[in-house]
Parts: structure tokens; sequence; C-alpha cells
């Protein structure tokens, strides 16, 4: 049952049409990420949700309620914003409080209510702190508590870690999960960065020059991306071209090697199309199961903790292929030749 | 080797350390004669009397009728233009920077505030007289056009109001230039986090925007209460020496033949700068004060 | 949220700029009446021909002018020390150029006349050469403030640690330096605060009366007491002269150091020495 549903949304600033036809439907408590660059549209379909842009053409309905010409402050919508936009004449416990006092609600009951929630941010400590007194995490925080507070229906998060430090992005991010799964509410979350996106949301949705390219949960854009745009933009990803052998069977061919994809090829027999692969499907080393095994020099090794990230070059190929560390073997040097072997089932034909 | 005092290089950056002081020498010199000096003679001078021995009489001669009436009067005229110049210029400003209006309407009206805020002075003395003195040009227009008699309403040029609506000239520019950036600070995402959690305009205005603005307001009335109290050139010109306020009165102790008690003079000059420093002093502190805020 | 029109902010900026523009029309117009019936430019021929008129005003331009030079030497040479050398004591030096604006004019030449009259130890007001000079000190006094923000802000834009240190290296000393590395950089900030410093000396009164001087100020305030179409036309004179001076002022704060203000084939002459003396 849909909760939250923008159907054939558009908007455009004079002869510049920014969101070109958005539809999507969330459900109750899901948590929705919109992932894209800058200027993909994504900030101004949810601040659309949110009351600050009118659509020039489109509903958005809410628990049944259609809310697309509805003021900001009529739609009972939380939103944390990315300079976080905490009111700097009051306190922290003033600042959560807003929403509440607005609404009329009584002190003893206000009282109770902050406190919840700074218990659930875990800062009921700084109640008395002013905004210019705390760290960049702790007032994003505090933003979040104040838009939680009045008991929304629906949160807008709009890129609200991109002006926080790397690792406090990494642990913010999820404890915005976790409180979003206690409280169970419908969550729209943009960003740009598809990593944040990937590891915390229901589904995504990934969006480009104001269109919705692809929407579907993290394993499925990841792994079956639908367009060019989202199998670059999500993740990294190895591209080559390869020459049509047989269309119906799937069969291609690269440097005097022949191997099936996992699917029938739109193209002619003859034509050059383009493959891509994930660098975690390209393995080191000759490993038995795949039939694509290619001898190999490594150019450049990337050390990055768990993960090791190998650039290699076979034949006319440069690949990206990532192997675990293990304590017990060290990476390779470079300079060194190795083969490397690929599943031909795990090829994505990107474009033809 | 250790590093003693004979050691090469050493002393030279010994002396250079002094060298520094030596270079804003002339200008302490300059500042300590012709600014603190005088300043300071006059302060000390309030508290001698004629003979040289120390007294506090100069300053209980300034609770005397006239000077104390000359003291109320400034204070009053500066407390009112201040008042004036504040609101008008706060709607002023809010109506070029959040008024929804042409962009080009804001550099104009600052580059003009830039200019107007220097007109002060006799000229100014003398447009005010031009447009709604006796004969002015819109005095005269609303007589003839709509039969409409301003000095009827009691109104006149040379009186508290008529002072009043000439120092506004300068003290609503200097406003429209001091609370501007104040303005551009108020962060729209405030505005729409407020609305977001219900709240409406006017209410965003009465519980964030103006507490966030209010120190720079109140610094702002400060620094026009101690510009129009200091100012002495404009009323000059339209009123001579007629209308009492404490720098008139200043002016015509020292300007008068007989002086007859030089020290009460000084006693007035310390209560105008007292008065105008104080102004000043809250100012910067509640500037600094905002600063603090504005992370 | 689409906003309707807005009229109240139209209002508060037609009501405004009402209030701006029509004392400066009705001056001007003002100053056309003086014959009877008809609009003429005679109030300006009474003004020009009076000697004394120009005799005001050559010797208020000239206390201007002085106040520039000497509040040009006070200040420069001391902004770029400060920057160069205390920059720890800034605040108070900067604290020091504010305090002209606490003390209204009328306490300072008050000081004035009590410290340096005929019974002190520096007696400037005995003759005219020195009260000259007490009011062109004055001048440079009420216009100090405005000269150090505005040296110090063009001093902050160039990087002046830089500059001296490859001065030195070159062989210069201190004096040639500032005289001829750091000056014409900071010419434009200069310009800017010399226009301040004619705007608040060319018209003055307070001083120039309590003083005894024979400057524009004091003629304003006698013309205003005797006549009616001459002071409104002295006043838009006076207008004229401080909008063209803004004007100018705009046009010299944004060029760049080195910058010509019309663009001349031959390279800046700031940079010209320092490439002679590496020759």
């Amino acid at each position: 049952m849909s909760f939250l549903s923008i159907s054939g949304v558009t908007k455009s600033f004079g002869a510049n049409m920014v969101v070109k036809g958005f539809d999507l439907s969330v459900d109750r408590g899901e948590f929705v990420s919109f992932l894209g660059p800058s200027g993909c549209g994504k900030t101004t379909v949810l601040r659309m949700v949110a009351g600050f842009e009118q659509p020039t053409s489109g509903r958005i309905v809410v628990d049944g309620k259609e809310i697309t010409h509805l003021a900001p402050n009529k739609r009972n919508i939380g939103m944390v914003f990315q300079a976080y936009a905490l009111f700097p004449n009051m306190t922290v416990f003033g600042n959560v409080a807003f929403g509440l006092k607005i609404a009329g609600m009584q002190k003893p009951d206000i009282e109770t209510r902050v406190t919840e929630m700074l218990k659930l941010i875990g800062l009921e400590q700084l109640a008395d702190r002013y905004p210019y007194q705390m760290s960049g995490g702790q007032q994003q925080r505090v933003a979040l508590a104040r838009a939680l507070a009045p008991k929304p229906q629906v949160l807008l998060l709009d890129e609200p870690l991109s002006a926080l430090d790397a690792k406090i992005r990494v642990s913010l991010r999820e404890e915005i999960r976790d409180i979003q799964k206690k409280l169970g509410i419908t969550t729209i979350f943009v960003t740009h960065d598809q990593e944040e996106a990937l590891s915390i949301s229901d589904r995504l949705v990934v969006m480009h020059a104001g269109v919705a390219d692809q929407i579907g949960t993290p394993f499925e854009v990841y792994n079956r991306p639908a367009t060019q745009f989202v199998a670059n933009f999500v993740g990294t990803l190895n591209t080559f071209p390869v020459t049509v052998e047989d269309p119906a069977g799937g069969r291609v061919s690269m440097n005097g090697i022949t191997f099936a994809l996992a699917e029938a090829i739109p193209a002619p027999r003859g034509a050059s199309i383009t493959l891509a692969v994930r660098p975690e499907s390209v393995q080191f080393g000759a490993v038995p199961g795949c039939d694509v095994v290619l001898p190999a020099t490594i150019e450049q090794v990337h050390f990055q903790g768990s993960v090791i990230r190998l650039r290699a070059k076979a034949g006319s190929l440069n690949l990206s292929l990532d192997t675990f560390n293990r304590p017990d073997s060290p990476p390779p040097a470079v300079g060194s030749t190795s083969p490397i072997s690929l599943s031909a089932k795990e090829l994505i034909i990107l474009s033809v | 080797m250790p590093l003693t005092a004979k050691t090469p290089g050493v002393r030279a950056v010994r002396r250079s350390g002094l060298w520094n002081w030596l270079g804003v020498l002339p200008f302490l010199l300059f500042a300590a004669m012709f600014l603190v000096a005088p300043t300071l003679y006059l302060f000390i001078g309030a508290f001698q009397n004629t003979t040289g021995a120390f007294t506090l009489d100069n300053i209980f001669a300034l609770a005397g009728k006239d000077i104390a009436d000359a003291y109320s009067l400034s204070i009053r005229l500066s407390l009112v233009s201040a008042g004036l110049g504040a609101i008008t210029g706060l709607l002023l400003a809010c109506a070029i920077v959040l008024g929804g209006l042409p962009k080009w309407l804001r550099p104009a009206f600052l580059t003009f505030s830039g200019v107007a805020s220097n007109f002060a002075g006799i000229p100014l003395a003398f447009a005010f007289i031009a447009t709604i003195g006796p004969l002015g040009i819109v005095t005269v227009l609303l007589r003839n056009l709509l039969g409409f008699n301003l000095s009827s309403t009691g109104f006149n040029l040379f009186s508290f109001t008529g002072l009043a609506v000439t120092y506004l000239y300068f003290q609503l520019p200097l406003m429209v230039l001091i609370i501007t950036p104040a303005l551009d600070g108020l962060k729209k995402e405030w505005n729409e986090a407020a609305l977001i959690l219900g709240a409406t305009n006017m209410q965003y205005w009465r519980m964030v925007a103006l507490p966030v603005l209010a120190p720079t307001i109140l610094g702002c009335f400060l620094l026009l209460f101690a510009n129009a109290f200091g100012t002495l050139a404009t009323i000059y010109a339209l009123t001579s020496s007629r209308f009492s306020v404490v720098p008139i009165v200043l002016f015509q102790q020292i300007r008068g033949n007989v002086l007859y008690n030089p020290n009460l003079g000084y006693a007035l000059a310390l209560g105008m700068v007292v008065i105008t420093g104080l102004s000043n002093v809250i100012y910067l502190v509640l500037r600094a004060r905002t600063e603090k805020w504005q992370k | 949220m689409k906003k309707g029109f807005p009229l109240v902010s139209t209002i508060i900026v037609i009501i405004s700029a009402l209030f701006f523009l029509v004392p400066l029309y009705a001056t001007f117009q003002f100053s056309l009446q003086a014959l009877r019936g008809q609009l003429s430019f005679e109030a300006y021929n009474v003004v020009f021909a009076d000697p004394r008129f120009l005799s005001t005003v050559s010797f208020s331009i000239i206390a201007s002018a002085a106040a520039i030079v000497l509040g040009s030497i006070v200040v420069v040479p001391t902004a770029y020390w400060v920057r160069l050398k205390l920059p720890k004591f800034r605040p108070v030096i900067e604290f020091i150029t504010l305090l002209p604006l606490i003390v209204p004019p009328i306490v300072l030449v008050f000081g004035y006349i009590r410290l340096y009259g005929s019974n002190s130890m520096l007696p400037l007001l005995n003759d005219d050469l020195g009260t000259n000079l007490l009011l062109v000190i004055g001048y440079v006094v009420l216009s100090l403030p405005y000269m150090y923000r505005s040296i110090d802000n063009g001093l902050s834009v160039i990087d002046i640690a830089t500059l001296t240190e490859a001065a030195e290296i070159l062989g210069a000393s201190r004096l040639r330096t500032i005289w001829e590395v750091i000056f014409p950089n900071v010419r434009s900030a200069i310009v800017s605060g010399a226009f301040l410093t004619f705007s608040i000396s060319f018209g003055e009164f307070v001083l120039a009366s309590l003083l005894d001087r024979d400057a524009f100020g004091p003629y304003l305030v006698l013309i205003g007491e005797d006549l009616a179409y001459e002071p409104a036309a002295l006043a838009t004179m006076s207008f004229a002269l401080t909008w063209g001076m803004m004007i100018l002022m705009q046009l010299f704060a944004s060029r760049k150091p080195g910058q010509r203000l019309l663009s001349r084939k031959s390279p800046p002459t700031a940079i010209a020495p320092a490439q002679k003396a590496a020759a």
C-alpha cells in the first residue's frame, strides 16, 4: 500500500525543465534514497514534497490526502537540511521543542517529548547548549531530533551528511537508519554519495538529468543497472569492447578468445558492443570455473585496507580488480604477471 | 655551540624587537598629541576649578537647570531620531533584501545610502529649508495643489519635529547600510526549517529572525543615537543657537567672548564624550557577540 | 508557494525613494527661483561673483588637500608597519583609529584651543600658520578612522610580507620599499581614503568656525543667515560635488593594484623599479 506517491511530477524554471516526469510510490516505513550527481533534480523533487517548490504538473499524495499545493507549514512533514539550520538564538532544547510549541503543546508535554528525543539521539546532556557550541555531527543530530519531535508523517533529508567529516558520515548514517527503523517513519534521503545510498536504503532512485533512470533495491541497481548512466554512476565499472559472433547464443569474441554471455545480444554478427564487469567479478589468478582467463601484467596496486584494488593490463584491456586482504599473502608486485579470470555470466551489456 | 648574546644573529634579533616599536612611534605621538591629550586635558579639567584644585563642582553644575535642560533635549532628540531611523531603516532594508523586488534596487539603494550618510551638515539643512521650510517647494506644492497648509498642523522645520525629520536623511541610510549585511546573514534555511515545523512567517520573524537580529538592531540604534547626539553643523545651520542642545551650548561657551568658567565647559564636553563613548562601546560589545553566534 | 505581488515592499521603496529624491530636486528647483516668476541661474551668478566664495573655496580645497597628504603620511607607513612587524598590536592601533568616532569634533577642537592656545607649551594658535596647521591636523584626526580602514583593507589584499622580502633581497632600504613598492600598490586605497577625507574636510564647520578660519563651512552658514536662494544653489553644488567624489571613489576602489584608470601602452610603474633593480 503506497503511503507517499509522487505521480507525473515535472518542474520547469522558465524554459529549463529540471524534473521531467517523475513517478514513485513509497510504502509506509520505507527508506528510499534519491541518488544522482549535482543538478539531476533530486533536491528539487524533495523540495516539492516539502512544499518549497510547486510542481509544474503532477500530484503528490501522502496517506491518501493530496498535498501538491498545500503550504509547507501544513503538511506535517519533517525535514533535515544540509546546513543543519538550527536556530542560533535557541538552545538544543529550544530547537527541538520548536515544532511542539508551534503546535500548541503544553509545557510539561513538551518537556517529556523533547527529553525523549534527546535520549534517542544520545545528547541529553547538551540540552542547554547553543548551536555554535557544538560540532557539525552534534548539530545534525539535533536537527534530526527537531524534525522528528512533532511526529511527522514523512521525513525528508537533503544531503544531511555532505557537510560532515568522513568518519562521522559513516557513523551518523547508520544512526539515522537505526532511528528510522525504530520509529518506522517513511523517509526520503537525498545524496550524491552512492556508497551512502547503497548501504542504508530499502530502495534507491538513481536520477539523471531530471529523470529517474532506475528504481530498485541496492542489490538490483548495483548488479543489474538499467542504463549506462546507472552502471557508471553506481560503483566502479570496467568497460571493454568485444565483437559479436553469435547474437542468438550470446557469443562474443575478444583478443581471439570466445565466450558466451548470459543473454542474447541485440546486435548483428560482426558488430562491436561494449561490455562491463564489476571489479569484484574479476579474480586474481587462474580460478577454476571461470571460462575467461587472460594473462595480465599488474600495473597498479592500491592497498585500501580490507580491499586491495589492482589495475591490470591484459592485452589491450585495462581492468580494475578487487581482492581481499589476506595477512599471510602480501599484494602482488607492480610489474609482475599473473592470469586474471572472470565468469562470462557476470558480464553486463552496456551499449550496442 | 651554545647560544649566547655574542652569537652572531642573536643581537640582530634583539635589536629588531625594539626597532619594531619605533616604527609606530610617529603615529602614537601624533595620536597622543592631537587626539588623546586634548581629550584628557578636558577630562581632567572637568574635575578642577579655576585654581587647579580638585573639585566635583562642575559635575554638579551639569545638573543645573539650563544645562540639564540641554542634556534632556539632546537625549530626547537623539532617542527620537535614532528610533525613527532604526525602524524606517529596518523596513527599507527588509524591503530591498527580502521583499521580492527587482535585484537592481538593492545596489541602487545601498550606493545612495553610502552617499547620503555623508550629506549631514549645512547643505542638508539648506536642502530641507528649500523643501519643507516656510517657502519650501513641497510646502508651496501642498498649499497650491491640495490646499493643505503645512504650518497649520503645527509643523515647523525649525522645531523638534523638523529637526528629527531632517536628521532622518542621514540616519536612515546609515541604518540601511549596517543592517543589510545582517539581513543577508539570515539563512534561508532557518525560514524553511521554521515553516516545515509548522510556523507561519509571522511566527518565524517573532521567534527566530528578530531575536537573531536584535543585537544588531540595538547596536545600530546606539550608533544612530551617538550620531545624532554629536551633530552640530546641521542644527546650527537650521536654528542658529536658538535650539539649545548640548553641542550648541558648548559651542556658545567656546565661542562666547566671555568664558566664565572654562571648567564648566570641560564638564559639558566630558558629559558628551561619556554619552557617545558609552553608546559606541555597547555597540561594539553587541557586535562582537553577534559575530560569535554567526558561526 | 508562489509569492503574490510584493505590495508592501513596493510601497516602502517608493516612499523611501521619494524621501531621498524630493529634497534633492526641491533644492535644485528652489535655487533657480531667485528671479521672480522665472527660472534662472541668477542665484549661482551671485554666488560666483562673490569674492568670499572663491577665497573660502580655495582655502578649503588647500586645507583638504593638505589633510589628505598629511593623513597618508601618517597612516600608510603605520598601517604597513603594524601589519608587517606588530600583528598582535593591530587591534590596539585599530582601536586608536576608532577613537575619533567617539570624540565629537566640538570636544576635539575645544581641547585644541585650550591645549595649544596662547599660554601653552606649544602655542600653535598664536599665528595664522600654526592655526591653519592645527586645522589640517584636526581634519586628519576626523578622517583617521576612514583613512586607516581604507588603507588597511587595501593592504590586506596584497601580500606585503612577501613584497617586502622581495624588495629587501633586491637591496632596497625599508623607506625605499615603502615609497616604491608599497605606496603604488595601495594607491587605489589611498585615493579612496582621500575622497572620504575630502568630503569630511571640505564643508566642515565646527573646527573651522571655532578656530576662526576663513573656510567654506563658515561661509555657508553666513550665506544661510542672510540670503534665501543662494544657500540652495550652494547646497546643490555641494551635493553634486559629493556625488562626483563618490563615483570617482567607486571607480578607483575597483581598480586592482597597478591597474590604470585609463589604459596605457607602458606597463604599470610599480613593476618598473623592481625590474630595473634586477637588471
